[in-house]
């Protein structure tokens, strides 16, 4: 398979930096371009984030290609999509790497729809194979298996790289310079679709920029104990989360959901209680410094990922820890 | 309005769960089947969301067929089940492959949408909780050339609209958005719509006896190109988990508690 372009794409949408995920989008794109001889774009979509540049040099990039257009100021699928098959006609990359998160699950598929491209998501890797084409390992049944698929059939493919499946590292040769070229996509004919009468709102910080999220799941044997789950939190200055099941039993709002269909965190202290340690729970959390998990299953599956365990019954530990958090 | 639901079988991603916990998944000597005879067959729990999304529209007033089509080898099983679940048309689009590549899939179940007089709204299970990927959806609406609205949580008929228009409450990172897309549209339904309804003994009694057209891949008349697989699964294996947690010691939840609250500051993860 003949390489020529391996391009990251993203957009920031006026947030200042470079979106969470991009650097280890960028690794790996960095890593699939030096084994497929390949160069590395970072493409941009909308304007260009402060330090973008800077930061695509230290990861190695040879160009970073960027489509401005008014079209692109908010985030518009319809727009999104035309914009990147407007580049790949151009460009025709071998390979385009997403950093997957919401907007990206909509955009990534229907590009390779629009262009007749593969498309793998929930990527953790992208190698070349034994045969000499590139293969893509990506998570399947809520992590509790990999999957390695090979990309062979199509001309291009599209690949999302799961939240955490990589550290970033930097280009081992230093820094590069990278050319910035700017990218003519005619958006004139692109009428967005979709009209959002009521804009979703943030209430208050995020599960995924905190520094601190205790979780609570099914062993907390009803709704009403979930406010030692949030005085926990409040006592150690973090955010409360949940598992799935709660979730879909009621007992508390799916915005509080961590895992594969709900918040991708990445704290540095993600204490779980009463939570069995189910993969499709872990793909929102493993990527946590230091998991604590309480259970009275000294057998449950949460004891592999945790740095401390407490076994025992968390509605007996968490009072406790409440009242040792607020010493 | 036609509204069509896309249903995939997939092996219960409980069992599954339960297995791989246990360390005692087996992977079949293809490399990539999950193997135990054990592990039950059910609908994809999101794509039985999507049409209990279907039945709401039809109960809150919505006129019109629900069909259901699954592509596969042996569908009949989840079809009958979403005929118990009152669904007007069910269809099986064959393959003999138990897992064709998606963009196979979506040319498939594009083509018989098309050729079976079109839909006003497709629904789509967010995920299939097999694979994960969450791109067929999306293929779909690019083959259709319809608009994609992603993980609601419910699905209405706007009110007033000149055209039949869908308003739909989706569930984002940022909290729930609402928005408006005129049908023809791709629907992706997310496990916050609530709890999918059952069949009644009566109905199941009915489905029974309800048949799926059996569509062949060669009647729908698609180009090579379109049934081309393009990303092709080799392997499946079961990732490895550190595993080296240290139990901290404790006779009671309070001395648990204390030695949790001190190694953690000692350790400055916590102040």
């Amino acid at each position: 398979m003949e390489t020529k372009t391996v391009a990251v794409c993203m957009w920031s949408l006026g947030q200042g930096g470079l979106p969470v995920g991009t650097e280890e989008a960028l690794t790996l794109g960095r890593k699939v371009a030096s084994a497929t001889g390949a160069r590395l774009h970072l493409l941009v979509l909308g304007s260009l984030p402060d330090d973008c540049v800077e930061t695509a040099g230290r990861f190695g990039v040879d160009d970073v290609d960027q489509i401005e257009d008014a079209a692109l100021e908010a985030f518009s699928p319809d727009a999104y999509v035309e914009a990147l098959a407007g580049y790949c006609q151009q460009e025709s990359p071998a390979l385009m790497i997403f950093s997957q998160a919401a907007d990206t699950r909509v955009v990534a598929p229907r590009l390779a729809g629009r262009v007749g491209a593969g498309v793998v998501m929930n990527a953790v890797d992208v190698a070349l194979g034994e045969g000499g084409g590139l293969q893509a390992t990506a998570s399947a049944y809520g992590g509790d298996t990999q999957m390695v698929y090979e990309l062979s059939g199509a001309a291009s493919y599209v690949v999302a790289l799961s939240a955490n499946a990589l550290l970033p590292e930097p280009a081992e040769g230093g820094a590069t310079q990278p050319g910035c070229r700017s990218i003519q996509v005619d958006l004139t004919g692109t009428n967005e679709r979709i009209r959002v009468i009521e804009q979703a709102r943030t209430e208050g910080p995020r599960l995924e920029d905190a520094d601190i999220i205790v979780s609570g799941g099914r062993g907390l044997g009803g709704p009403e104990n979930y406010k030692l789950i949030e005085q926990l939190a409040e006592a150690l200055g973090g955010l409360a989360g949940a598992s799935r099941p709660i979730v879909d039993e009621g007992w508390v709002d799916s915005s509080q959901q961590v895992g594969l269909t709900g918040k991708i965190t990445r704290p540095a202290l993600y204490l779980a209680a009463g939570i069995s340690g189910a993969s499709q729970h872990m793909a929102g959390c493993s990527a946590a410094k230091t998991i604590v998990a309480i259970n009275k299953d000294p057998d449950a599956a949460i004891f592999r990922y945790a740095s401390y365990g407490l076994v025992g019954d968390c509605l007996e530990i968490l009072p406790e820890l409440i009242r040792a958090a607020r010493q | 309005m036609r509204i069509v639901v896309c249903v995939k079988e997939v092996l219960d991603p409980d069992a599954v769960n339960n297995y791989a916990l246990a360390g005692r998944l087996e992977i079949g000597e293809d490399g990539k089947s999950l193997t135990q005879t054990t592990i039950p067959r059910l609908m994809n729990g999101f794509d039985e969301q999507a049409l209990e999304a279907a039945l709401r529209l039809r109960d809150a007033g919505a006129e019109g067929r629900i069909g259901a089509v699954s592509v596969g080898p042996d569908a009949a099983t989840i079809l009958k089940h979403a005929a118990a679940l009152g669904v007007d048309e069910i269809a099986s689009v064959l393959m003999g492959e138990p897992s064709p590549d998606y963009h196979v899939v979506a040319s498939l179940l594009a083509a018989y949408i098309r050729s079976s007089g079109d839909a006003d709204l497709i629904l789509c299970g967010r995920q299939a909780s097999d694979d994960d990927q969450g791109v067929v959806p999306a293929l779909i609406c690019e083959a259709l050339g319809m608009p994609l609205v992603t993980n609601a949580r419910a699905i209405e008929l706007a009110p007033a609209a000149d055209e039949p228009t869908l308003r739909i409450t989706r569930v984002t990172p940022d909290g729930d958005e609402v928005v408006e897309v005129p049908c023809p549209a791709v629907v992706t339904v997310s496990n916050e719509l609530g709890e999918p309804r059952y069949p009644t003994a009566a109905r199941k009694l009915a489905a029974r006896r309800m048949k799926p057209e059996i569509i062949t891949p060669e009647a729908l008349a698609l180009s090579p190109e379109a049934l081309q697989p393009r990303v092709v699964a080799q392997r499946q294996f079961v990732p490895t988990v550190s595993g080296d947690c240290e139990f901290l010691p404790g006779e009671t939840p309070a001395e648990l508690a204390d030695a949790l609250i001190a190694r953690l500051r000692q350790e400055s993860v916590i102040s």
